[in-house]
């Protein structure tokens, strides 16, 4: 479904990810975890459209997208969601998701919005403005509702449990679980805590200084020793 | 004395629509490209004399210019995006010299073709007077406020309602993430230029219809709608129109209580005396606090 081909992102003299080659199948869940700085976010922007790799080359479901700039990429189906939640100033959270399917999916269905919105258990809270009247796990579920209304089939989610308290995000992880069953999609997602990952994803991507250095089940990757090392600060080889 | 401050106040919100109606243009241009467009009042100049050309060369009604000044505001509008989105480094200041350069050009263009001269309409019936109980105003002033207020009230519905209109908001609020919507940015910035060119041609054909105009009027204009627009908090449309209002009021009674000769001064003094106390503006401050 998407295929990475030595990706390189150089900004100026430092080069934050360095000829990553990965490929994510239909339906398939993928954790991407590495140290601060490693290029994990960075990685997400050359995949959405937000940055323009130096070097390599990336397709998804066959076609070629680095050539696409981010919006049609989003029609493509490639959703994504921001670390710190992006909504719409001035417009109610349906409004946000509801202008997310228009333009992203190119039709309306608010029966589909109503249902991502129960889904996401904020339904209650679909009239509310979404930029002032929501908390911060109310304003992650709809940063991931804002995707899943584009009708994507890869899903990124950039540390959508990041700064979430513990039973908070016990509920999203199942939340997110159960996505994955209902929605049938692809997901990629970024997430520093290592029990979380493991819980969620059958396979695990490490990126360290930006080249991948495991790709494995969380069992194989967490006990590879260079995967240990990048993260207990033994640095690049 | 009182009935002459109401006819003040009156006359301050007459004028205050129609400030409204030019400095929104500028406001959602600056809204969806994070851009001042300091030619925006050479666009409402430009349709101003459109009109003047109408009603002088062919002898006829000035605001059957609308259409004309409608494909000319509109043209420069698309033009000036063209210009201002082939800059890809320090936008925001580039295009200030930029647009700021494009007006210079379109006021000496105004200049060449049309001189220094004043022109007012000679239209008849445009200067009768509406009463209405002990406040007073001409017909074309009480048009152009109406034609102002619905102008303004499409537009909030266009923002609100329509999907262009959402998609616009939405690249207001935040670009990338518009784009993450599957939202075009390129496309909702000229429908910004283009919807902002309309407005602008309104008030220009209205400015003819109700005062005098000249070359150097869209410096001024610019420079009103700019104050306008800081004073209502960026992105706040409904501030545009309190601040409009608030500008033409306080002109309106500086012009009544003391002298006409410091009635732009005052509307500098009110605008800095918000800034110091609302540094983010009357609702941009609002907003924050939300």
């Amino acid at each position: 479904m998407l295929r990475l081909d030595a990706i390189t992102v150089q900004f100026g003299g430092l080069t934050a990810v360095k000829g990553v080659s990965l490929s994510i199948g239909a339906q398939e869940v993928v954790g991407l975890v590495g140290p601060n700085g490693a290029g994990k976010t960075t990685l997400f922007n050359a995949i959405s459209g937000l940055v323009r790799p130096t070097a390599g080359r990336a397709s998804f479901e066959e076609a070629d997208i680095l050539k696409a700039p981010m919006y049609k990429r989003a029609r493509m189906g490639i959703g994504r969601t921001f670390q710190i939640p992006q909504p719409m100033h001035e417009l109610t959270v349906r409004q946000n998701l509801l202008v997310a399917q228009r333009f992203g999916a190119g039709r309306v269905d608010e029966a589909k919005v109503d249902e991502i919105l129960s889904f996401l258990h904020l339904s209650d809270k679909a009239d509310r403005d979404a930029a002032t009247e929501l908390s911060l796990s109310e304003l992650k579920a709809l940063e991931v509702g804002k995707a899943l209304a584009t009708d994507p089939r890869l899903l990124l989610l950039d540390e959508v449990l990041a700064g979430l308290e513990t039973a908070s995000k016990r509920s999203f992880m199942k939340t997110l679980t159960e996505l994955h069953a209902r929605y049938r999609i692809s997901i990629l997602i970024i997430e520093h805590d290592i029990e979380t990952i493991s819980n969620l994803c059958p396979r695990v991507c490490v990126l360290n200084y930006g080249q991948l250095i495991a790709d494995g089940t969380p069992q194989e990757v967490f006990s590879d020793p260079e995967v240990i090392r990048s993260y207990t600060g033994g640095g690049h080889d | 004395m009182t009935a002459l401050i109401l006819q003040s106040l009156y006359s301050g919100l007459l004028s205050g629509g129609s400030y409204a109606l030019i400095a929104l243009g500028l406001a959602l241009v600056f809204g969806t490209m994070k851009i001042i467009n300091l030619a925006h009042g050479e666009m409402v100049l430009l349709s101003a004399y459109m009109a003047y050309v109408m009603e002088n060369r062919l002898a006829v009604n000035p605001l059957l210019a609308t259409p004309l000044a409608l494909v000319v505001a509109c043209l420069i509008a698309v033009v000036v995006y063209f210009l201002v989105s082939r800059i890809s480094r320090n936008r925001e200041l580039n295009s200030l010299i930029l647009t700021f350069g494009i007006g210079i050009i379109l006021t000496n263009a105004a200049l060449i073709i049309w001189s220094a001269d004043i022109h007012s309409t000679s239209a008849p019936g445009f200067q009768e007077p509406v009463v209405l109980g002990p406040l007073y105003s001409m017909r074309s002033e009480l048009g152009f406020f109406v034609a102002s207020m619905v102008l303004v009230a499409a537009l909030w519905w266009w923002l609100s309602r329509s999907w262009y209109g959402r998609a616009v908001r939405a690249v207001s609020s935040n670009r990338d993430a518009a784009k993450l919507m599957g939202i075009n940015p390129h496309r909702t910035e000229v429908v910004s230029f283009v919807v902002a060119g309309i407005l602008a041609s309104v008030a220009g054909v209205a400015i003819y219809s109700t005062g005098v105009i000249q070359p150097a009027l869209g410096a001024s204009l610019t420079t009103k709608a700019f104050i306008i627009t800081v004073l209502a908090g960026i992105g706040s449309i409904p501030g545009v129109l309190v601040g409009a209002v608030l500008i033409g009021v306080v002109e309106a009674l500086t012009v009544t209580l003391y002298s006409s000769a410091i009635q732009e001064l005052t509307g500098m003094a009110l605008f800095l005396l918000v800034l110091f106390v609302l540094p983010n503006g009357l609702f941009g401050a609002a907003r924050r606090r939300g």
